[in-house]
C-alpha cells in the first residue's frame, strides 16, 4: 500500500512541470534589484505576473544600437513586430539579412512564428541602465502555444526578432520560450514607449 | 560577435552594499525558495509571485536578515515566504478554490496519461485545505526528506509542534484523499 508520502512526490507539480529557464529566473532577479528603494516605494507600480503567463525573457545586449539610428520617432504609428527562426548558416529557402548593430548576418525561415495579433500585452520596463528601455511582452494563448512549439525543437539555434523589418536581435535559444519575453535592447525612452505603443492590436 | 548572449544579466553585483547583499542572497537561495513556493501553492505562477514578494520583503529589511551562515539565511527567507503564503491564505480564495476542485474529481480512471495527470492534480489540491505553515511542514518532511529537527529549527518552531503538525496533516489528507486514490498508510 502506498503511503502518504509516496502519493504526494508522485503528485508533485516539479516532477512533471517544465524546469525553470535561466531567464525566467534572471527577469525575477531583476525585478528584485531594481525595485526603488524604500524611499521610493511607490512611484514604480508592481507588477504581478498574469495568471498562466511564465514569464521567459529573450534578452540580446546591445543588438539595437544601429536600430536606435534607423527608426524614425513617431509616437503614434504602429510597430511590425516578427519572430522567425532563424539559422547561422545559408540553406534553400532561406533569406539572409544582416542583424542590427553588427556584421552579424542570420538566415530567417520565411514564415514568421509570432506577430504583433499574438501579443496580448507590452510593457516598458528598465533596461541596463538608469537610461535605458527594455520591452516586456506577454503573448496570448494563440501565440503562446505556437512559439513553444516552434521554440521546442529550435533550441541552439538563432531566433530572430524583428520590428518594422529590421533584426533587432537574434539571440540563440537556450530553451524553449513559453509565453513571454523581453526585448532588452539598449533603446531610448522614446523608443521602448513608441513600441510599447505601437505593437499591440496592429 | 557570434551569437548575442541569450540572457541579458544585470551586472555581477560587486562590493557590499545593499543591492548586492540582495542579489547575493537571491543568487544563493532563490532555486530553493521557488521550489519550496511551488510546492505550497497551486501554480507555476502564485510560486514566482511568492518568491518575488520574499526578495521584496527581504529588501525592505536587509538588516534584520542573519548575516551568518547560508542556513540561516535560508530560514529567514523560508519564515518570511510561510507567512506571505499564510497571509494570502487568510484571504481565504485558495481554499474555495481546492474544495471545489476535489469535488470535481471524484470520478477517476487512472488508466490514462491524461486522468493520471488529473490525479496529480487532484492530489495536489487537497493540499491546499491545509494551513500554509502545516502545509510547509508536510512538505519539508514528505516530499524534502527534512527531519523534524531540521524542520523545527527552520521555523523556529519546537520538534513536538512538528509532530503534532504531521500527524494532524496526515488524518486531513487521508480523510481527504481517500475516495479519491483508496487506502494509504
Amino acid at each position: 500500500m502506498k503511503t502518504l508520502g509516496d502519493v504526494f512526490r508522485e503528485a508533485d507539480p516539479l516532477g512533471y512541470e517544465p524546469r525553470r529557464s535561466d531567464m525566467e529566473r534572471q527577469l525575477i532577479r531583476r525585478r528584485v534589484l531594481d525595485r526603488p528603494t524604500a524611499a521610493h516605494a511607490g512611484a514604480m507600480p508592481r507588477r504581478r505576473f498574469a495568471r498562466a503567463a511564465a514569464v521567459v525573457a529573450v534578452g540580446a545586449i546591445g543588438a539595437a544600437i544601429a536600430y536606435r539610428s534607423s527608426i524614425a520617432v513617431d509616437v503614434v504609428a504602429a510597430v511590425r513586430f516578427e519572430v522567425h527562426l532563424a539559422e547561422d548558416t545559408p540553406a534553400a529557402g532561406l533569406r539572409e539579412v544582416a542583424v542590427s548593430g553588427g556584421t552579424r548576418r542570420v538566415y530567417l525561415h520565411e514564415d514568421a512564428i509570432l506577430t504583433n495579433s499574438d501579443i496580448a500585452h507590452a510593457e516598458l520596463i528598465a533596461g541596463r541602465t538608469a537610461a535605458t528601455f527594455g520591452v516586456a511582452l506577454t503573448f496570448n494563448d494563440a501565440g503562446a502555444g505556437r512559439i513553444a512549439i516552434a521554440t521546442g525543437r529550435h533550441v541552439g539555434r538563432p531566433l530572430a526578432i524583428l520590428i518594422d523589418g529590421t533584426v533587432v536581435m537574434a539571440p540563440v535559444l537556450r530553451s524553449p520560450i513559453t509565453t513571454s519575453a523581453v526585448i532588452s535592447g539598449d533603446f531610448t525612452r522614446a523608443e521602448a514607449e513608441r513600441i510599447v505603443a505601437g505593437i499591440v492590436g496592429r | 560577435m557570434t551569437a548575442n548572449p541569450a540572457i541579458a544579466l544585470p551586472g555581477a553585483p560587486e562590493g557590499d552594499g545593499p543591492r548586492e547583499r540582495l542579489a547575493a542572497l537571491f543568487d544563493a537561495h532563490e532555486d530553493r525558495l521557488y521550489r519550496l513556493a511551488r510546492r505550497l501553492t497551486g501554480s507555476a505562477d502564485e510560486a514566482r509571485d511568492l518568491v518575488q514578494d520574499t526578495f521584496f520583503k527581504a529588501a525592505r529589511s536587509l538588516q534584520s536578515i542573519p548575516s551568518g551562515t547560508a542556513g540561516e539565511e535560508e530560514a529567514w527567507l523560508v519564515r518570511v515566504l510561510v507567512n506571505i503564503r499564510r497571509d494570502q491564505w487568510r484571504r481565504a480564495s485558495v481554499r474555495a478554490r481546492s474544495a471545489g476542485m476535489l469535488r470535481a474529481g471524484t470520478a477517476i480512471y487512472p488508466s490514462t496519461i491524461e486522468s493520471a495527470l488529473i490525479t496529480k492534480r487532484v492530489v495536489w489540491a487537497a493540499l491546499d485545505v491545509l494551513h500554509p505553515r502545516r502545509r510547509a511542514i508536510v512538505v519539508m518532511h514528505e516530499i524534502e526528506g527534512m527531519s523534524r529537527a531540521a524542520i523545527a529549527s527552520c521555523l523556529g518552531i519546537s520538534a513536538i509542534t512538528v509532530g503534532w503538525h504531521l500527524s494532524m496533516a496526515r488524518r486531513e489528507l487521508k480523510s481527504l484523499l481517500q475516495p479519491h486514490i483508496g487506502d494509504m498508510r
